[in-house]
């Protein structure tokens, strides 16, 4: 593991809530939120336990990540 | 790419019968293509051998797949987003997940079942020799973290946590080797984060001064 690496796990295990939602929680509500999100409107704190799932959880980044990009993309293609 | 419709319009054709009905699932099935050869074409290129012919027909299967979830959890569909961006969601995972388990293809997650030490995993070229006392306060951070992999973590726990944080196995791989699901290795994941950081804020390093500790040059 190398330094950056390691400080990033560092991090996200000082981070670590208490309780946080699952992957499945996750998913049902990354849609919502990406939709929101290109619209400039998912600031809210309600948000938050998504936006720190998605900063722990890489696998799930990864699919938020490409569901943005490519909503995107279609809106720029409109 | 298919006619334009509301989410409304999505939801009455996908659940009506003969040619609107089927128009409306090669639309759909379209939509999912993209979905998914957009994700192997930014995750599987590059990683692989697998030429452009390879990723289509892998996408294809995919959208498939994700053809079959979408029209399985359409009842659960409550128009909180557009429908495209939610049924966007299926074939990227679907790909992604696929992407994923492809990277690893061959590399046995037994190869990776040592038994190591966990200090052993924590390489020693994060400490800063130039300063002795962040050099010792970094070896306390260390052994506490080692400590506590070694005596409160679950062999379990241990092990998901060697996989993947020190061995970046992607979970989807993990998942797949436990016949288990993303939510429970999350947790695990999840209930051994919080045991390092209960010890780590017994220990007075809570994030501003483990950051302040490993953060500077």
């Amino acid at each position: 593991m190398d330094k950056s690496k390691f400080q990033s796990w560092l991090l996200s295990i000082l981070e670590t809530q208490d309780e946080e939602i699952s992957c499945s929680l996750c998913f049902d509500l990354v849609s919502e939120y990406v939709d929101l999100e290109n619209e400039g409107k998912a600031n809210g704190r309600e948000w938050e336990p998504l936006r720190h799932h998605l900063n722990q959880c890489l696998a799930c980044r990864q699919d938020y990540e490409v569901l943005r990009d490519l909503t995107r993309l279609d809106a720029s293609e409109l | 790419m298919g006619k334009a419709r509301s989410n409304e319009d999505w939801l009455i054709e996908l659940n009506a019968s003969g040619d609107q009905q089927v128009e409306a699932i090669a639309d759909l099935r379209e939509i999912l293509l993209r979905g998914s050869l957009y994700s192997l074409n930014h995750n599987l290129s590059g990683h692989t051998n697998h030429d452009q012919n390879e990723i289509v027909q892998l996408a294809e299967d995919c959208a498939q797949d994700a053809l079959m979830a979408v029209l399985e959890h359409l009842h659960e569909f409550r128009g909180e987003s557009k429908f495209t961006t939610w049924a966007y969601k299926f074939s990227i995972n679907i790909a992604l997940t696929a992407a994923r388990r492809d990277w690893r293809k061959g590399v046995s997650l037994d190869q990776l079942q040592d038994d190591s030490e966990p200090f052993e995993w924590l390489s020693p070229e994060h400490q800063d020799t130039n300063n002795p006392d962040h050099s010792l306060l970094q070896q306390e951070v260390f052994e506490t973290i080692r400590d506590t992999i070694r005596d409160e973590l679950t062999e379990r726990q241990r092990q998901v946590l060697k996989w993947m944080v020190f061995g970046e196995v992607p979970m989807d791989i993990v998942v797949q080797h436990l016949q288990t699901n993303r939510n429970t290795v999350y947790k695990m994941l999840h209930d051994a984060r919080l045991k390092l950081k209960r010890k780590l804020l017994m220990q007075g390093y809570g994030a501003e001064e483990a950051m302040a500790l490993f953060y500077t040059k």
